[in-house]
């Protein structure tokens, strides 16, 4: 297996047009695990909308705790169960054995592409998922990914921190690099598996794999197609803290792992954008002021108490941003996007110069975090900002300099 | 008379002497072992800290282990930390070889007693530097998951708590050291268990609300569907972070 610095530099020539096979492995995550037939439907009947002829030669992988459990055929659908070991992840997405059992599978019948289904993909648009694999199989792209359209008060967590933070460092433009559903190539997909072995050597069970990450650094062409609405899964894991977490922690190590790869001035990568299904603007119900209250009663309570641990990490000119903020009114609270932004670098570098914890850092960026959702609510309902927002990412784009020069030097300033 | 009083102390003084020329090789023998054996440890903790640098020993760890040992480590290098414990090992061991060779110059009543002493004492520094350790980590802790739980006494939570630990290593440490004896015991246990008492009373105390509003919670999804409408609203969350 390449170590990630020899995996980091090598960037493989574009593969060819005309793969040796038409083949499609669907590979469904653990959360239909040992699924039944009524189960499955809803799945099958969006694969047929959406592969249409090419429904012959696709191989659904879906994990089964029997060993022993057959491969069975199914209106056309060739269904192969894989090993699972009942073990499931703490959040419901996609993890890095997905990854890896796509390759498996994509390896043992020879497909030349793998489609990766979140829980509730029944909802999924058809054209969305067909537009995804026709981008890889027909105009090269490596790794399809969904644009979904969400309203404002929805995919906060992407919206914050996982879409800004990968457009700037890693100069993919896809909104969300962390999509429930995916289309990889044939060298993509091994790429993936590669590096879902090493996260899961180094995280344990919950383990992810960032694909915006690894397409940037192998030089793999990503195309972003527009897919509407789609139902996301309820998570089993409630606890916010756990979460960032969780994406926090994973989303720092690649982006330290990949440090020699985003230092290095680059231009935003090119991306294949395909307007399949038209974006639609989505109403939600308003937050309630209540909710927003507690949120920002949240953010003043860890104000008052973690001031500590946050001047280890935050240089002073933040703390007193973050001072004014804690005094703001909560009508007119509003987290200007450069604090954000300076927090989040701040904590990037943290979390590699192992300031405190990771742990503990990780679980002082929830209030933080909270703070920040709460502006974008209340700014949210006078203007009509997209979701991701886009003045948030060229804003960490544009102190991006800030992060480098930290990375470099960190010694120059210790808060 | 005079002649006595000046053969007592002469021979006084030759006792002096005489004791002084006995000890003294014993000292000499400890300082030499503590010197040799740390001389020796500089030079396997140098040669070790090179030759794990050359094997990125601290690259390894920190790719296959995110959270451990690299966070614990000082300058959250594993290799230093590993010279250091080599380096300190010689220097204890030193302080070993040279009391057992003090011994072994015949001089000493105080050894029967100086060597267990000094490996309690060993034991107690220990105890004191783990538990300030887990003291200051497990404070910090329930300070981020209290705040977190958006409790407004999260700080004082913070600090009973590591004031309990720290109370406790102390009590370990005294009673490791075989000082105080009953009274340490007897005065741990009232402050202990008083401080137990208090954060329990503060902490049901403070949270009698959250505790009713949680049972009440509990009650209401019990309600049988056709008393659905007396149920009382819980409020509806609109946010959805991932």
């Amino acid at each position: 297996m390449s170590s990630a610095a020899d995996m980091e530099m090598r960037v493989d020539p574009p593969h060819s047009a005309n793969p040796a096979t038409t083949g499609i492995a669907v590979c469904l995550g653990t959360w239909c695990a040992d699924a039944t037939v009524e189960q499955l439907t809803p799945i099958l009947k969006l694969l047929q909308a959406a592969l249409g002829s090419r429904t012959a030669s696709v191989i659904v992988a879906y994990p089964a705790t029997n060993p022993q459990a057959d491969a069975w055929q199914h209106e056309g659908f060739s269904m192969q169960p894989y090993a699972f070991d009942g073990n499931k992840p703490s959040l419901n997405t996609t993890t890095a054995a997905s990854y890896r059992n796509m390759q498996d599978v994509m390896q043992t019948y020879k497909t030349s592409c793998g489609i990766l289904l979140g829980a509730e993909a029944q909802t999924l648009h058809p054209d969305a998922l067909r537009g995804m694999v026709d981008a890889v199989l027909d105009r090269n792209a490596d790794v399809a990914l969904p644009r979904y359209s969400v309203g404002s008060n929805e995919a906060l967590i992407n919206a914050a921190l996982l879409y800004p933070l990968s457009r700037a460092i890693f100069g993919v433009k896809a909104c969300f690099p962390f999509a429930l559903d995916q289309v990889l190539s044939v060298r993509a997909a091994e790429r993936m598996a590669v590096a879902a072995g090493q996260a899961a050597k180094a995280s344990g069970g919950d383990a992810f794999v960032w694909p915006t990450a690894e397409a940037a650094a192998a030089g793999f062409i990503v195309a972003e197609i527009t897919a509407g609405t789609r139902i996301f899964p309820i998570q089993p894991n409630t606890d916010l803290s756990l979460v960032l977490n969780l994406l926090g922690s994973s989303l720092f190590s690649e982006i330290e792992a990949k440090a020699s790869f985003w230092q290095r001035t680059r231009p935003l990568q090119a991306m294949l954008s395909l307007d399949v299904v038209p974006a639609q603007h989505v109403t939600t119900e308003p937050v309630s002021s209540d909710e927003v209250a507690e949120m920002i009663e949240s953010f003043r309570i860890a104000h008052g108490n973690l001031q500590e641990i946050w001047s280890l990490v935050l240089p002073p000119q933040t703390l007193l941003g973050l001072k004014r903020l804690s005094r703001m009114p909560n009508e007119s609270f509003s987290m200007p996007d450069a604090l954000w932004v300076r927090i989040l670098y701040d904590f990037v570098l943290a979390y590699r110069l192992r300031t405190i914890n990771r742990g503990h850092l990780l679980g002082t960026l929830t209030p933080l975090y909270l703070a920040w959702v709460a502006s974008h609510i209340l700014a949210a309902q006078t203007t009509d900002a997209t979701n991701p927002p886009e003045s948030l990412a060229r804003a960490f784009e544009a102190d991006k300099p800030y992060l480098v020069s930290r990375w470099r030097w960190p010694d120059r300033f210790n808060p | 008379m005079f002649s006595q009083v000046k053969y007592a102390l002469i021979d006084s003084f030759g006792r002096v002497l005489t004791k002084l020329a006995v000890f003294l090789p014993g000292v000499l023998a400890l300082l030499l072992a503590v010197v040799i054996l740390a001389l020796l440890g500089a030079a396997l903790s140098a040669g070790a800290r090179s030759l794990l640098l050359r094997m990125r020993f601290d690259e390894r760890v920190s790719e296959r282990n995110s959270a451990g040992l690299s966070d614990w480590a000082p300058s959250h290098s594993p290799s230093l930390l590993i010279s250091r414990l080599i380096f300190w090992a010689c220097v204890v061991l030193g302080l070993v070889i040279g009391v057992s060779a003090y011994d072994a110059a015949g001089t000493s009543d105080l050894t029967p007693f100086i060597l267990p002493y000094l490996a309690h004492s060993v034991g107690a520094l220990l105890i004191l530097i783990g538990g300030t350790i887990f003291a200051r980590y497990i404070s910090r802790s329930v300070l981020i998951s209290a705040v977190n739980a958006k409790l407004n006494y999260a700080r004082a939570l913070s600090l009973g708590v590591k004031w309990l630990v720290l109370i406790f290593t102390a009590a370990m440490v005294l009673d490791h050291l075989e000082i105080g004896g009953n009274i340490v015991e007897i005065g741990f246990g009232i402050l202990f268990g008083g401080m137990v008492l208090a954060l329990a009373l503060a902490f049901g105390l403070g949270s009698r609300d959250i505790v009713a509003r949680s049972i009440e919670r509990t009650a209401d999804r019990a309600t049988p569907m056709d008393q659905a409408s007396e149920r009382s609203s819980e409020s509806v969350r609109y946010v959805r972070h991932f």
